[in-house]
């Protein structure tokens, strides 16, 4: 029962790592990898996908423990398991979320039979969540700080991000000639709920020193700040939790904070058969309006204890009211912005093995030839609070039979040194359909993967009689 | 026809891979065991009184008397997750009477729930430095330690050579306390 929950989260809400989807990038069989690359070598007469259906991704990763090593049923103490997967983690470790649905889309050529531009268009709905693994204060909250005397518990490891919203897209591409295609795309973002708290700084620090008079030496500096959008309401003591749920559906679609962004690509063919192709995705930012709110503890505290002064007549002193006096919390109500996770990808592909038509003559005298198979790298990048994201992709794609076409890859990066990935998109009559998986080593226990991602989607696609 | 067979198979055979993937036995349930025992140490108080302190216009002073708010027990996640605590105390005496501290645990109307006593001998020329036994609270006596609002400080000089405005010397009290926490 709780695999089948595990894998209902892996396939519905979680999706595979960082974005990257390398399976998909590229993969122009699909409409949906002009999503990735707006500049994609992508043509039909014109597409929908099927409303719901038509992209449904996921991506999960964590770089340094599994679901496995915290939760997995094997006698081991709980606790034990929280301070091991600590000890193997360093703030630069990370968990990450993403998901998206496509609620639809759509595309088609515009400028008559010839033409070589397109225009395509959606909404979707994507959740992201990103957090480092705040690996100081989960030691301090562990051990405390009587057996780290002299450690400064670094502050900046608190470190987390999370957002729901959705995005109406329009893009157009066009073959500007037989070796370029040249493609954007502009978006509206809509957040419904963001919750950011990635700049902060300051160190917990438990010193001694034997010229001192006192025993310790403790001091806090802090800088800690969380800001968050559509989120303060649900906070509120008369507001009905049930109710969180839908409001942020509403929010999303319907009320959110408005942002702006873009995507551009291309895809340049040094020779029939070598391509290059490029893209920047999520190039944008979101204006935080909406129910906004900002706690924030920052300032100095040094901590001598509870002091007496024999002097004939002194107010006692209070350690908690300097406390809240050194560091106060404020609330804040000032907008703010974010900017989006923005994705770099970039692929060199050479094709070779000629396909052989069935066609009977090529009447146009045009010779385009086709090939079955493809090699290639590709690169991923992605802006992260900390350190940009880097992947590494080599890929192999093949067409099996005119409609059905395969891809593997194998991807390199902090996650995973052994991530397999293999897509496949074919169509039956007018339906396109697509499966994208990666980490298939990992399907043999996915509790202990560091990583998945999926994806999957059914268009409808139609093809001028000609092609 | 053969082509659409074939990729409905490999599309089943996909989506198996997927959906019928294996994962090792997980128990979600194991959160609950989160207990953290966390050991916090922080400074209680010090002072450093000088010996001339003890003398005021001529007459000399047998007893000084300060209190201090401690009301860190006013918050309810301390009184509920502390399981233990011990107090460290450390006295120097350089003068050359001898003294008892008394530190008292008052309650929020200074009723003083308990006295902690701790004596020092006059000093003689050689190193007069007392680390007392640490002070456990557990139980009934961390109960009585968690009802304490503020910490009162009573100095009583023995009697003994009269000290002057020039005596030289002083009284230092060094103290620590340890917090025993257990989260659940």
């Amino acid at each position: 029962m709780r695999t089948k929950y595990l894998l209902l989260i892996l396939a519905f809400q979680l999706s595979c790592f960082a974005q990257n989807k390398e399976v998909l990038y590229n993969f122009t069989a699909i409409p949906q990898s002009s999503l990735v690359n707006p500049g994609a070598d992508v043509s039909y007469k014109f597409y929908f996908g099927v409303p719901v259906l038509s992209g449904v991704s996921a991506n999960i990763g964590s770089s340094s423990f599994s679901a496995y090593d915290l939760f997995a049923n094997n006698g081991v103490d709980f606790n034990d398991k929280v301070r091991n997967v600590l000890n193997n983690s360093s703030s630069k470790d990370k968990t990450q979320l993403n998901q998206q649905l496509e609620i639809f889309s759509g595309g088609f050529r515009v400028g008559g039979e010839d033409s070589q531009s397109y225009i395509s268009f959606g909404v979707y709905q994507e959740f992201d969540f990103l957090m480092y693994v705040p690996k100081d204060l989960g030691i301090l909250a562990l051990d405390g700080n009587r057996d780290h005397i002299g450690k400064s518990f670094n502050l900046a490891d608190l470190n987390v991000r999370a957002e729901v919203l959705s995005v109406f897209h329009v893009g157009f591409h066009k073959k500007i000639n037989e070796k370029l295609v040249l493609g954007g795309r502009a978006k509206l973002y809509s957040s419904g709920a963001n919750a950011t708290s990635t700049k902060n700084s300051g160190f917990i620090y438990t010193g001694q020193s034997n010229g001192t008079p006192n025993l310790y030496i403790q001091n806090i500096t802090s800088n800690l700040e969380l800001k968050t959008s559509g989120i303060a309401a649900f906070t509120k003591d008369e507001y009905d939790e049930a109710n969180i749920p839908g409001d942020i559906a509403h929010n999303t679609f319907f009320n959110g904070s408005l942002g702006l962004g873009l995507d551009a690509g291309l895809t340049y063919y040094f020779k029939e058969n070598l391509q290059f192709t490029a893209s920047i995705v999520d190039l944008g930012f979101i204006r935080q309006s909406k129910d906004v709110e900002t706690r924030r503890y920052k300032g100095t505290y040094n901590y001598q204890g509870a002091n007496p002064v024999f002097d004939a007549s002194n107010e006692p002193g209070d350690i908690f009211d300097d406390f809240e006096n050194a560091i106060p919390r404020e609330t804040l109500y000032d907008k703010y912005t974010t900017w989006r996770p923005t994705k770099f990808y970039s692929s060199v592909e050479y094709s070779f093995g000629e396909k052989r038509s069935d066609d009977d003559c090529n009447c146009k005298g045009k010779v385009t030839r086709k090939y079955v198979n493809a090699l290639g790298g590709q690169l991923f990048a992605m802006s992260m609070p900390v350190e940009p994201f880097v992947a590494l992709t080599a890929f192999y794609r093949r067409n099996i039979f005119d409609n059905l076409d395969v891809k593997a890859t194998y991807t390199y990066d902090a996650y995973s040194h052994k991530n397999i990935g293999l897509g496949l998109a074919g169509t039956v009559g007018k339906l396109n359909m697509y499966l994208l998986v990666n980490n298939l080593l990992e399907l043999k226990d996915v509790s202990k993967a560091n990583s998945m991602a999926f994806q999957l989607g059914f268009n409808f696609v139609f093809q001028n009689a000609k092609d | 026809m053969k082509a659409s067979f074939l990729k409905r198979i490999s599309t089943t055979i996909l989506l198996s891979a997927l959906f019928f993937s294996c994962s090792s036995d997980l128990d979600f349930d194991q959160t609950k065991d989160l207990k953290l025992e966390p050991v916090f140490v922080a400074n209680l108080a010090y002072f450093d009184v000088p010996a001339n302190k003890f003398v005021d216009n001529g007459t000399e002073q047998q007893i000084a008397f300060d209190e201090q708010y401690f009301d860190i027990f006013k918050e309810k996640f301390l009184r509920d997750n502390l399981a233990k605590a011990e107090f460290n105390f450390e006295l120097e005496n350089t003068v050359n009477r001898a003294f008892t501290l008394n530190i008292l645990l008052l309650s929020e109307n200074d009723q003083v729930l308990e006295t902690i006593t701790l004596a020092i001998p006059a000093y003689s020329g050689t190193t007069n430095t007392i680390k007392y036994p640490t002070e456990v609270f557990e139980n009934q006596r961390l109960d009585v330690l968690k009802q304490s609002r503020k910490l009162g400080f009573v100095i009583v000089m023995s009697p003994g050579p009269p000290l002057s405005a020039s005596s030289t010397g002083s009284l230092k009290l060094r103290s620590g306390a340890t917090a025993y926490m257990v989260i659940e």
